[in-house]
């Protein structure tokens, strides 16, 4: 980095603070809107699209930036509390970040989660404007064969929380990839197990499935309970000692938050990518090499740090192919996109030499937002937390309520309030016959892209399925594919001999 | 073939149709008309090249027609969902509208018949067309047309398009059919990752609207336009497939339009016209301009088309996707 | 593997609900591509294929367990007496009313029934009056969030309607 480029950073960085006004209000928003299922970042800044396209750029951008941060965090907060992840890329988060606010550690596990997210994310951020130009080359060894095996790990996740009940756990993941396949085949478009609805012809709409599967079959459960927290956990009396414990927690790992946080970037880069699939991954990995992996799905802190410093180092990496290539990464980058060009900034890799502070600007953006967002979601956490201390026969109407109207709102249609309702209810048979209902969505969210990536793999080799071995990076990922599923294996057997000898 | 048939009698009729609405005389102008704010269905998503379109258009058209729009948006299956769902069910009074694309969304039909009849609807104004084009990554090794067709020798190249049902992809097919070249198309499903497909090298090369290509700026190098090259250099200079290769291919338009109920022209012949004269009107006023302008349009691409240019295209994206079924289709 | 003399038998009836329902769907799902082209089969076959075998292995287990007496063909884990009792079935009632009449009643209207109702159901009818305002308050939040300020497609009712027409004129 030479002085010049130095100097226009710090420039950047003190015009970026100097919008701190425009930056806390957003935090709020951006929390409350990722909060609300079915809505997201992108979809409130196309809904504020005339206010967005009056600011002037910079503004603009850091209005964007930041909401698209903090609605990134805010899906994760009812994940945590109500077992609603209200995006795809929040779906890993509540696997253990609910059953610890059922242990009565709500408070905890968001401030894990918010630390885990605004480290990973300003980690990410800095890593991203100090490797662009490198990684924005990730993209051009990531095709379709690489994809394949990054979606293998993900989806290995299904035999691994199935490991009890391996013939259930299967038939729960097998059913969800199965659901997954529903809507037009990649190639030729032709519909497949629609059940004749035009409204499945793009496949299950992703949100009512979410919501369907965890929340409102959750909230048939939990009304068994007085309080979502189990009753020998009853709450203490409000205090920050939770916070500061969950702080604590995660900075104790942040080796994980470092490593979790990269899976994301690097994933976030490739265009077309998403939170959804790096959070998966980074979940399964966290768990491959955990020394405790039993713990995972139990209330395990690293099992709530793995996906939400990965889903926020997502959101920095899909900048780099956005800035440098021109191509937006995501929903969000795509609508970035649209009003940069409005103000006409001229994309790919001139752009860096045309109008450097507009690229380094938006860096700066997102690392002055990770920091403000820092210091005031922190002390809400212990607000926050107090929901799961709600009583359930108030609670679990709210959860359903709230839960099929997010199903509604991404497309509007009164067709994915009934399948939210339905996929409630397959949720609910699932949960009281011990079928996992995350094996069920890890297939309905991951197995369509599986086979995009696999499909699009075999056309281009005309139907050659040794296609799937044809490149190096490609091999190396599917022996390292291999060693994650092994490995595990073996330790596991190791210490199962080591504690059961003495036990028998 | 017997649905061809069916297709065929049913196009005569309804062109027939249009015809007698448009000679209907003594159109007198009924005052009352419109009385309400008028629904526009737009069957794709909200934020998109559409919807900027719309809005740029619908502010200077509501001013001639003195009246607001209040757009719905139904995307699902290519635009079906709009389509057959909820604009198939709204009353044909022309109070309802639909904002289509003639290109992709028609061609469509071709490959999987729709519930409806194709000629339950008709666009009565084009507000802009797009003309498709070839382009490689700035990296490619493919770098000319002369290398695509050497490089074309040696293997079989992968084609990158939004998808299958695309008049990007019939241009391209048209061109291996001239050329003798067999391209393995590739549905990278959308214009982000068909242009992302071309630039990261997952496809050799990609054809698209070129309105996307445009915004991608010099990530990418446009080699060909199926279509006029009406904007020059924003498209490398890249020629007309007609002019490089001496065909005569109609051009492959992403072409959005309003579209109606033939029933609501046939029963308010008097509404129609209403409609029909303030569309035109609406070119007239410089203020259009300046509205596409503003919301990201390329200004060449603004270009007024009345109903039997519509329905012409129409029917040659019916027929092209007829032709090219097997292939875009894979039955 | 011996069974534990004080846990009630396995409840096989319930778990085969999943496994039944699997099947039918991909023998379903099978149905609609059998003439397709290859890309709309090949995974779908293959996923369809293991979901068939895994769920076949499960029959034969279950039949094994049936027959040592492991098991019973009950629904006792999927459904009880008590999820009348504690207002689940109520709630499920509530819930699919929602979405039904949610296109007639309007979204504020029918939001705030169902929240009163099943509030009312879960809570055997104690706290009326709380439960009447809390539902009222979220009902009035989700019109001033989804309707008024971000003008979603929610169904229209008696409500929304009024509430136009005062805030245009009044």
């Amino acid at each position: 980095m030479d002085s010049s480029t130095a100097s226009i950073l710090t420039e950047v960085f003190f015009e970026t603070i100097g919008y701190w006004y425009i930056i806390v209000p957003t935090i709020f928003l951006g929390l409350i809107v990722g909060g609300i299922p079915g809505f997201s970042a992108a979809n409130t800044i196309i809904i504020l699209m005339p206010l967005t396209l009056a600011l002037d750029l910079q503004s603009g951008l850091v209005f964007m930036i930041s909401l698209y941060c903090a609605a990134r965090m805010g899906a994760g907060i009812p994940a945590i509390l109500v077992n609603i992840p209200g995006t795809a890329g929040a779906a890993a988060t509540p696997l253990d970040g609910y059953p610890m606010a059922k242990q009565g550690k709500g408070q905890q596990a968001l401030a894990i989660s918010f630390v885990a997210s605004c480290i990973g994310g300003l980690l990410t951020t800095v890593v991203a404007l100090a490797a662009m130009p490198i990684l924005a080359r990730v993209g051009f060894y990531m095709h379709s064969v690489e994809m394949i095996v990054v979606m293998l790990f993900g989806i290995s996740l299904i035999a691994s929380i199935a490991a009890q009940d391996m013939v259930k756990g299967l038939i729960a993941g097998f059913l969800g990839l199965m659901i997954g396949s529903i809507g037009t085949d990649v190639v030729y478009a032709t519909p497949r197990g629609t059940f004749g609805f035009l409204e499945l012809y793009d496949g299950v709409p992703l949100i009512p499935a979410l919501v369907g599967l965890f929340a409102v079959s959750e909230a048939f459960v939990i009304i068994e309970k007085r309080v979502i927290v189990n009753h020998d956990n009853e709450p203490k009396a409000p205090n920050w000692t939770d916070t500061f414990d969950g702080v604590r927690i995660a900075l104790k790992r942040w080796v994980h938050i470092v490593w979790t946080s990269i899976i994301g970037l690097v994933i976030g880069v490739i265009p077309g990518a998403g939170a959804s699939i790096a959070s998966f991954v980074a979940y399964q990995q966290s768990r491959s090499f955990s020394k405790t992996p039993e713990l995972y799905g139990t209330g395990h802190p690293e099992g709530l740090i793995a996906p939400e410093a990965a889903n926020n180092g997502v959101t920095s990496g899909t900048l780099v192919p956005l800035l440098v290539l021109g191509i937006p990464g995501g929903a969000t980058a795509a609508i970035m996109l649209v009003v940069m060009q409005f103000h006409g900034v001229s994309f790919g890799p001139s752009l860096f030499e045309n109008q450097p502070k507009v690229g380094y600007g938006m860096f700066m953006a997102m690392a002055v937002s990770y920091v403000i967002m820092f210091l005031t979601i922190l002390p809400l956490s212990r607000y926050m937390s107090h929901v799961t201390t709600i009583p359930t026969i108030y609670l679990a109407p709210m959860i359903i309520a709230f839960t099929l109207v997010g199903g509604f709102v991404p497309r509007e249609y009164m067709f994915d309030m009934y399948l939210a309702l339905a996929f409630g209810v397959l949720g609910y048979v699932a949960r009281r016959t011990g079928y996992h209902v995350a094996a069920i969505l890890i297939g309905v969210i991951l197995g369509p892209l599986l086979e995009k990536y696999f499909l699009w793999s075999l056309k281009k080799s005309d139907g050659d399925i040794m296609v799937l071995f044809s490149s190096t990076l490609g091999n190396i990922l599917w022996v390292a594919f291999a060693m994650s599923i092994i490995l595990p294996i073996v330790f596991n057997m190791r210490r199962k001999r080591k504690l059961e000898v003495p036990a028998e | 073939m017997k649905p061809m048939i069916t297709r065929r009698t049913l196009l005569g009729t309804g062109a027939a149709a249009t015809a007698l609405t448009l000679a209907t005389p003594g159109l007198v102008r009924a005052n009352t008309f419109p009385e309400r704010n008028i629904n526009v269905y737009v069957p794709t998503s909200e934020g998109g090249g559409a919807d900027r379109n719309f809005r740029a258009f619908s502010s200077v058209w509501k001013e001639k027609l003195g009246t607001d729009f209040e757009p719905g948006f139904y995307p699902g299956a290519s635009g079906r969902v709009g389509y057959e769902i909820y604009m198939g069910k709204a009353d044909p009074d022309c109070y309802n509208l639909i904002f289509g694309n003639m290109g992709p969304e028609v061609l469509n039909w071709a490959m999987q018949a729709p519930s409806f009849d194709v000629n339950d609807y008709f666009y009565f104004g084009q507000v802009d067309k797009d003309p498709c084009c070839l382009f490689v990554g700035a990296e490619s090794p493919l770098q000319t047309m002369d290398d695509i067709i050497s490089a074309a020798k040696s293997r079989r190249l992968n084609v990158g398009t939004s998808r299958m049902a695309h008049p990007a992809s019939i241009g391209l097919l048209a061109l291996g059919d001239k050329l003798g070249i067999d391209f393995n198309l590739i549905p990278l499903q959308g214009g982000k990752g068909t242009v992302a497909g071309a630039v990261t090298g997952e496809v050799d090369f990609s054809v698209l609207t070129s309105g996307s290509v445009i915004a991608a700026g010099d990530s990418v190098k446009t080699l060909l336009v199926f279509g006029d090259n009406i904007v020059g250099e924003a498209l490398d200079n890249a020629p007309s497939i007609n002019d490089a290769y001496d065909m005569d291919l109609p051009e492959m338009l992403s072409a959005r339009a309003f579209g109606i109920h033939r029933k609501a022209a046939e029963d308010h012949p008097d509404r129609f016209e209403i409609l029909t004269t303030t569309f035109k009107e609406t070119f007239d006023d410089p203020a259009l301009m300046e509205a596409y302008v503003a919301n990201n349009g390329t200004p060449e691409y603004l270009q007024y088309a009345g109903v039997e240019e519509c329905e012409a295209f129409k029917q040659s994206m019916l027929e092209l996707g007829e032709r090219y079924k097997s292939l875009l289709s894979g039955a | 593997m011996a069974s534990d003399p004080y846990k009630p038998p396995r409840q096989i009836g319930g778990e085969l609900v999943i496994p039944i329902i699997a099947v039918g769907f991909t023998l379903y799902f099978f149905s609609t591509i059998w003439n397709s082209p290859w890309t709309a089969q090949v995974s779908a076959f293959m996923v369809g294929g293991i979901l068939l075998l895994v769920c076949a292995i499960f029959f034969v287990r279950s039949i094994i367990w049936l027959r040592r007496g492991e098991g019973t063909l009950g629904f006792s884990n999927l459904f009880t007496i008590d999820d009348i009792r504690t207002g689940r079935i109520g709630l499920l009632v509530m819930t699919i009313a929602y979405v039904m009449f949610i296109d007639y009643l309007g979204f504020t209207l029918m939001t705030f029934l169902f929240l009163a109702i099943s509030m009312l159901i879960l809570a055997k009818g104690r706290n009326p009056v709380f439960i009447t305002l809390i539902s009222g308050v979220m009902a009035l939040t989700g019109w001033a969030v989804f309707i008024w300020a971000f003008d979603t497609r929610f169904p229209r009712g008696w409500f929304e309607t009024t509430m136009k027409a005062v805030l245009t004129n009044g």
